[in-house]
């Protein structure tokens, strides 16, 4: 599903990823973890082709990803996310649903289970200039899970919300990963990705520091957190 | 008929562009007192008009009126259409839209594609309107009707894309007020020169010649030949307007020059926006 074969990005002399390279496949729960600046945001950039690799190459679906078709099943949620202040969240999924050519009913329908799936009703009809960061995050969440995607990307989901909303997401993630949907999770609420993913990576300083399963990773009473303090201080 | 895959992207994002830049009050605003100004304009086509004792013929008059009107409104939706276009880039990526539309199978071509096309026919959309507004006028008041006020404005649609694509490659490198300054700046040195040359042109520019050493490769000649002829545009198109016609192949080089330039930024654009990183 995702590939990344020796993949560099460089910023004049900043190396913000380092040579990585690993995989992710079809139905995976995967975690992306690393400090701040460790390069998981470049890396999910660069998935994207937001931005381009200096050296190296990435593939979605089989598809490189500077071919915009790669994109065609992929589901986005970013970090911050945002949506014009003068559009409703039900016109923002509406938008969404058109750029993935869905019409109609057929939008009417997939709105109203992205609004109920993340437990906006009521809401969707509002100027998302009344929204809380929460709410926005819920709607992006939504408009993510539009055109139900194979692959979701979710770029620190769970900033902004509230111990409920993130038990809710955590939650929903459960149940799409049980549909079979691949997820890539940028995260750094640690206790819950050991809760949803199978496999997670660490990156420091933009290199790879260990690709493996989360129950190998984590042994003898560990945590997470205490595997992800040895990886990034230890090196 | 089913319109292409890479097309249908291409007009959603248009008509978003359009949804979203039409919605602003500012533009509604703009919009409204354009068009109060325009039917102050019906008062000049009443009346006699003297010169050297003599009535001047009133056909005359509205076809003049309605140049410098037409003239006007042109000029005005140059100004707006870098107004429109020069915070698009950056407000999109403030409000997460570009974010958004390129991580849906979207290319970043089919993105500024539909940017420009939405711009384009707003903006077009918008001096047809204000043509028509002095179409009616002089129809009505001065029972004159000259259907080519739409077709000069179709033409001049052609000033309104090298306005949008010049401000939108200028906004990537540079501030947006700096983007909109350096257009104006293009049409004013455009309009220096044509005047300039207009004048060395004339009999009395030729006797002042006569006098000073000729130097037929002057830097207004040059610039002159070179620059963006965004006036030459509109001064075609107003030469379609009453029953003047245009003057053959002459007046089909301020289109070709344009076209040209069109062609030339747009391909830097999509160059440039290419490499942008996203946020």
């Amino acid at each position: 599903m995702i590939e990344l074969d020796a993949v560099t990005k460089k910023y004049g002399s900043l190396v913000a990823v380092d040579n990585v390279s690993f995989s992710v496949g079809a139905g995976e729960c995967f975690a992306l973890l690393g400090p701040n600046g460790a390069g998981k945001t470049t890396i999910v950039k660069l998935l994207l082709d937001f931005t381009r690799p200096t050296a190296g190459h990435l593939s979605l679906n089989g598809l490189s990803t500077t071919n915009a078709k790669s994109r065609a099943f992929v589901g986005y949620l970013p970090e911050n996310h945002r949506i014009p202040t003068h559009l409703s969240g039900w016109q923002y999924l509406k938008r969404c649903a058109a750029l993935l050519d869905i019409k109609g009913a057929d939008a009417d329908k997939q709105c109203q289970w992205a609004v109920t799936l993340t437990g906006m009703q009521g809401r969707e009809h509002d100027k998302s200039g009344t929204y809380s960061k929460g709410m926005i995050q819920r709607f992006g969440l939504g408009a993510a899970l539009i055109g139900r995607p194979k692959l979701l990307i979710l770029d620190e989901p769970a900033a902004g919300l509230d111990p409920i909303g993130i038990r809710d997401i955590r939650r929903l993630l459960e149940s799409l990963k049980k549909d079979g949907m691949t997820v890539f999770l940028n995260s750094h609420l640690l206790s819950e990705v050991e809760k949803i993913c199978d496999n997670a990576a660490v990156i420091r300083r933009g290199r790879l520091m260990v690709r493996d399963k989360i129950s190998s990773l984590v042994r003898d009473g560990d945590t997470l957190e205490d595997v992800f303090i040895r990886f990034v201080k230890e090196g | 008929m089913r319109v292409p895959e890479n097309w249908a992207s291409v007009i959603r994002l248009a008509s978003f562009t359009i949804a979203d830049e039409a919605r602003q009050k500012s533009f509604i605003a703009i919009l409204i007192i354009c068009a109060l100004f325009i039917l102050m304009v019906r008062g000049c086509y009443h009346g006699d008009y003297m010169m050297n004792g003599q009535v001047v013929d009133s056909a005359k008059i509205i076809i003049m009126v309605s140049k410098i009107t037409f003239h006007i409104i042109a000029g005005g939706v140059l100004f707006l259409a870098a107004l429109l276009s020069m915070r698009i880039f950056r407000r999109d990526r403030g409000d997460g839209t570009q974010s958004c539309i390129l991580s849906k199978p979207v290319s970043r071509r089919q993105y500024v594609s539909g940017k420009i096309l939405g711009l384009w026919v707003l903006l077009t959309a918008v001096m047809i309107v204000l043509h028509g507004i002095v179409f009616l006028i002089t129809s009505v008041s001065a029972n004159m009707v000259m259907p080519e006020f739409f077709s000069a404005s179709i033409w001049c649609s052609l000033n309104v894309l090298f306005v949008v694509l010049t401000v939108l490659l200028l906004s990537m490198m540079m501030p947006d007020i700096a983007a909109l300054l350096c257009v104006i700046g293009i049409g004013m040195i455009g309009v220096a020169a044509d005047g300039v040359f207009a004048v060395r042109h004339s009999p009395i520019g030729q006797a002042m010649m006569q006098h000073d050493a000729p130097s037929d490769f002057s830097v207004w000649q040059i610039i002159y030949t070179v620059w963006p002829k965004l006036f030459g545009v509109q001064s075609f198109a107003a030469s379609r307007i009453g029953a003047e016609g245009f003057g053959g192949p002459v007046f089909a080089v301020p289109i070709l020059n344009v076209g040209i330039y069109c062609m030339i930024i747009g391909a830097l654009l999509f160059w440039r926006f290419g490499k942008e990183d996203i946020d």
